[in-house]
């Protein structure tokens, strides 16, 4: 156990991202709406030792009710479109939305028409938007940390 | 080179076949559900297709004989409407527009109750929606409703051409992409006639293990945060990330995408690169050893593993549960042994020591292969790789098969086609292969447990929703 924590702070200071003095904080909510797995992939090691997000005040939480924003992946599929709804619709105002990734932004989506609603803007305003396939998680921390930057509570968005 | 055969004696066939040598690795219907084929295979490598006309959109059902066809003919009826004859009641399974008491089991008796999870779980995890029965904490049955996000990528392949139908394939899943891809490329190269030659071979050998690595890293750390031990977590969660910086110098990909492709490959690794990579994979090796050891003689995080979520060999062989959890298990099948399109010569399966197919079994069945996994890819390494390509050996046919083992089992890969377009595929993932396992392994076992056992399998949503 020992070593174990030996080696984490050994991580945590020669690779984490440097801190710079920041204020504020961002709950984070993550629906997966159809994605292929490889956003949640990217998204779980922002949290790793080498990123390490929760030092900014970046936490992801378990329910939309403690959100400050919606993080979604996937290209939307019809079974997920209620489900995202009901999280979007249970997040207190000002909330903001994220698209992670192509499929999310509607770049080069794949499936049968049918089964697919659309990218995530097809449903709600979407503030901030994350391109790659998948975004890497030094993309992902850069972004959020620029939405944790911007001045709160510009836009409310609503169903 | 797959034999094919239809007509007469379609039960009796598949019902000899099993009693013999041969296992069930997939069932699904034809493009318009005229005909229902069953994709058998033998542990020498060989496969066989079975097949039955649908008349009057009806095919008899198999799931007397072969349990683990159940999700098969679900989906064959939900999605080219075929009804199966005997599957009685048949389910739904993709299909999300019938009641509750039409997709789950009924339970009785004194104070059972229904805990609904999902399809939005509290962490970053996949959509998924399981419905537990319990008694107090207790769990009677579990059903899993998945295919949140079905996709329709199977369908939305027909007609495309076959080298177009890589896109669909590679991004069904992200931590399944060169196995599916490999299990596609060799389908299609079976229906060209095509063999791939000794460098293509290696060529997938080592994006094939490169993918395993990275995936049995974030399994273990799945584990640990299963159990809440968050230093656990964190450390092999820092390997897999290295192991992805790894994937993306190797390949320009951290997940490897785009490195699969029908009859070639365009991968070429020189002798600095290697060097490289081999130095960096030791490094892996030893700091993931270190990690291992250190969970090892972690007391109260090795109490909470033992005999939860079971599932042993008997079952395992019912349910046709695949890969990892089926090797803790005990049973020591793995496809790597028997794949003359790769370059696995001379591979045997590992299992635990203590095969008892509970969780422990699971996550030190992650570290046997992780480590073989090592020393396949520090020999495959060796020497430069330049670009590859597959070379004429057999006759054009209009179907084939492909099996390849994804780092979550036994993937098969059917192509249909007429010309060079894609008229059928169908890809039945590791994953979907194992689900019905991860139920079977719930019941009887804690409500609060489930999150443990779940990530114990650690099985891929996406390519089983496809
Ligand atoms: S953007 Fe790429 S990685 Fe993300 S869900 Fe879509 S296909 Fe997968």
């Amino acid at each position: 156990m020992l070593t174990l924590l030996r080696d984490l702070r050994r991580l945590r200071s020669g690779l984490a991202l440097p801190r710079p003095e920041r204020p504020g904080s961002l709950a984070i909510r993550h629906v997966d709406a159809g994605s292929c797995n490889g956003c949640e992939h990217e998204l779980v090691l922002t949290s790793s030792p080498h990123y390490d997000l929760q030092r900014f005040g970046l936490g992801l939480v378990a329910s939309p009710r403690h959100a400050d924003v919606l993080l979604v992946t996937g290209t939307v599929t019809t079974r997920m479109r209620e489900p995202l709804l009901t999280a979007y619709r249970a997040m207190p105002e000002p909330r903001r939305v994220a698209a992670l990734g192509d499929c999310a932004l509607g770049c080069h989506p794949l499936g049968t028409a049918s089964e697919l609603v659309g990218p995530v803007d097809a449903l709600f305003p979407v503030d901030l938007r994350i391109p790659g396939c998948p975004p890497t998680p030094d993309a992902i921390a850069a972004a959020l940390l620029e939405l944790l930057d911007r001045p709160a509570g510009r836009r409310l968005g609503r169903t | 080179m797959t034999a094919v055969s239809g007509a007469e004696g379609y039960r009796e066939r598949i019902g000899t076949a099993l009693a013999g040598s041969w296992r069930f690795a997939g069932l699904h219907a034809t493009a318009g559900g005229t005909a229902v084929r069953v994709l058998l295979a033998a542990p020498d490598g060989s496969t066989r297709l079975e097949s039955v006309a649908a008349e009057r959109a009806t095919a008899p059902s198999i799931v007397d004989l072969v349990p683990a066809a159940a999700w098969d003919e679900r989906e064959a009826h939900d999605l080219q409407g075929v009804a199966f004859a005997g599957h009685d009641p048949l389910r739904p399974l993709v299909d999300h527009d019938p009641d509750l008491g039409r997709w789950t089991v009924p339970v009785r008796g004194h104070d059972p109750y229904e805990v609904a999870v999902g399809p939005i779980h509290a962490g970053v995890i996949e959509s998924g929606h399981f419905r537990f029965h319990v008694v107090g904490d207790r769990i009677l049955h579990l059903d899993i409703r998945l295919f949140y996000k079905h996709r329709g990528l199977e369908r939305a392949a027909e007609g495309a051409t076959l080298e177009q139908g890589m896109a669909y394939v590679g991004r069904a899943c992200a931590a399944c992409t060169v196995a599916n891809g490999v299990a596609y490329a060799h389908a299609c190269e079976e229906a060209l006639g095509l063999r791939p030659t000794a460098e293509l071979r290696r060529a997938r050998t080592i994006l094939l293990e490169l993918e395993r690595i990275w995936s049995h890293l974030n399994d273990i750390a799945a584990v640990c945060a299963g159990v809440g031990l968050a230093a656990g977590n964190t450390r092999f969660a820092a390997l897999t990330e290295r192991a992805r910086r790894l994937n993306a110098a190797l390949t320009g990909h951290r997940f490897l995408f785009r490195t699969v492709a029908v009859a070639g490959s365009a991968l070429a690794l020189g002798p600095d690169e290697l060097r490289a990579a081999r130095e960096e994979l030791t490094a892996l090796r030893e700091e993931a050893a270190s990690g291992w050891r250190e969970l090892a003689f972690n007391a109260s995080f090795q109490d909470r593993l033992p005999e939860i979520g079971v599932v042993a060999a008997a079952a395992a062989r019912r349910l046709g549960t695949t890969g990892p959890a089926a090797r803790a298990a005990g049973v020591r099948e793995d496809v790597r042994a028997a794949s003359p399109r790769l370059a696995y010569d001379g591979f045997v399966a590992v299992v635990p020591e203590r095969a008892t197919g509970d969780v422990q079994a699971r996550f030190e069945q992650r570290a046997l292969e992780l480590w073989q996994s090592f020393t396949l890819l520090d020999a495959l390494l060796e020497h430069p790789l330049g670009p590859a390509v597959a070379e004429r050996s057999d006759a054009e046919r209009e179907l084939g098969v492909g099996r390849v083992e994804s780092p979550r089992g036994a993937t098969s890969c059917v192509v249909e086609r007429r010309g060079d377009r894609i008229e059928r595929l169908r890809l039945r993932t590791g994953s979907y292969a194992s689900w019905p396992a991860v139920a079977h392994a719930a019941a009887d076992d804690l409500l609060p447990d489930f999150p443990l056992i779940n990530k114990s399998f650690e099985l891929c949503y996406a390519c089983t929703d496809r």
